[in-house]
């Protein structure tokens, strides 16, 4: 066979793999994310830099990071997508991920500390790896409100 | 102040869009804009080539100064080559001006070529396997043939054109795992545009060998030989043989010899010219 022949196969076996794992991990990552942003809802996440002025609050940095990776059918589609423009969807889905990702993270950080709000939150997105390796990191952070003990105590 | 988190609606930062669907969209696009700019560079880079006097040609090789083997280690078998070849050039159109020089290497390649400058070069493996001289003057015939019809230089420039292209076009291919792909489709219709100038060349030929000899025996003997040498493609499917390979397949060039030998009427059961007697300890 030559080596033509043998680099192709080689392609379409990566490219199946990759289609059907990736396709995988993400639906059932989908399926996670849904489920876990509905049981955080209570905790509302606040882009605003401004705290409620009417009580106080302990304030806490809280952070969470995702890295999360392509696969190989995801890279072959944006390299053919590189050729003619438009929007790169294979990575949307993967960012639109990894931002919720984070954002669970970061709120399952200030459940801990028994945060009521999550306020001035911001994202960073850095791309980890080079060459056919593609990830990318997500990092969200914010500020955790928790109710001081006094304001807790005045409320009962 | 309340705050709440209300339930965003689903999909607002992704594209509704069939992965596999965009995909096949877009190969099927990008593979047909290759092959149509590889096969449109090739032609247009190939014709600006073979506008390249022949002089410059033999300048820019006499510049370079490239290595051909060594003529004064084996004399003989490089005069007796030249004379050939001159035998076969006073049966060919070939201009004047065009000087085809034959020179001899002594690795044991199965092979010989022609290049820029009007230089052939035949191999002692190849020369080692020659039963008589019809044989012999066949392969010289169709290397001739190349130069006559300028094919190497139409190839450096087709291929050069078409290369930088496509490295331009596949380099911005992001992951470069696309770029490989595209690169192969690219590399696959040069060689289909290469294998017209071989069925050409071997069309000359074997009218410069009849013209010789007044019969075509012997000639189709090469393609045998080499053949037997790769065992005709082995395990691969004809017509992706066909497809891949830079030469016509040998058993159809036995099949165009005998057709055209017979169209023409050229005989093919003539004597054969037996090879000096020297010839092998030439080598």
């Amino acid at each position: 066979m030559s080596s033509i022949t043998i680099q192709a196969i080689g392609v379409v076996v990566l490219l199946i793999l990759g289609y059907s794992f990736g396709q995988l991990a993400e639906r059932r990552h989908y399926k996670r994310i849904l489920k876990r942003e509905e049981e955080t809802r209570h905790l509302p996440v606040v882009a605003s830099r401004y705290p409620p002025e009417d009580e106080g609050f302990q304030q806490v940095l809280v952070c969470g990071n995702v890295v999360i990776a392509s696969d190989y059918f995801k890279g072959f589609l944006a390299g053919l997508i590189n050729i003619f423009g438009g929007r790169v969807t294979p990575f949307e889905s993967l960012l639109d991920r990894a931002r919720r990702e984070s954002v669970l993270r970061v709120k399952a950080r200030a459940l801990e500390l028994d945060a009521r709000y999550i306020f001035n939150i911001k994202f960073e997105t850095s791309r980890i790896a080079t060459g056919r390796l593609a990830a990318m990191e997500v990092m969200a952070y914010g500020t955790a409100l928790i109710a001081t003990e006094n304001k807790v105590a005045n409320e009962v | 102040m309340k705050y709440e988190n209300r339930r965003p609606v689903e999909g607002v930062n992704t594209t509704r869009v069939h992965p596999l669907k965009q995909f096949a969209q877009l190969l099927i696009g990008a593979v047909l804009l290759i092959i149509v700019l590889a096969f449109v560079l090739q032609i247009s880079g190939s014709a600006l080539a073979k506008k390249i006097p022949f002089s410059f040609e033999v300048a820019v090789m006499d510049k370079l100064d490239v290595e051909f083997g060594n003529p004064e280690e084996h004399p003989e078998i490089v005069a007796y080559l030249n004379e050939l070849a001159q035998k076969l050039i006073s049966r060919m159109p070939v201009p004047d001006g065009m000087d085809v020089v034959v020179h001899y290497s002594p690795e044991p390649v199965f092979n010989a070529f022609a290049t820029v400058g009007g230089n052939l070069m035949f191999y002692q493996g190849l020369l080692s396997r020659m039963p008589d001289e019809n044989t012999l003057a066949m392969v010289m015939a169709h290397e001739i043939s190349h130069i006559l019809h300028r094919d190497p230089v139409a190839s450096l420039g087709g291929g050069v054109a078409s290369t930088i292209a496509l490295l331009g076009l596949t380099g911005s291919a992001g992951t470069g795992l696309a770029g490989n792909v595209l690169n192969s489709a690219g590399v696959l219709t040069s060689i289909q545009f290469t294998r017209k100038m071989e069925q050409a060349a071997d069309e000359q030929a074997i009218t410069a060998v009849n013209g010789l000899y007044g019969h075509v025996n012997g000639a189709a003997y090469l393609f045998e030989l080499f053949s037997s040498k790769r065992g005709d493609g082995g395990s691969q499917p004809v017509w992706l043989e066909r497809f891949t390979s830079t030469h016509p397949r040998d058993t159809d060039r036995i099949e165009s010899i005998g057709e055209r030998a017979m169209l023409e009427g050229w005989r093919t059961d003539g004597a054969l010219t037996p090879l000096p007697a020297g010839f092998k300890s030439w080598l």
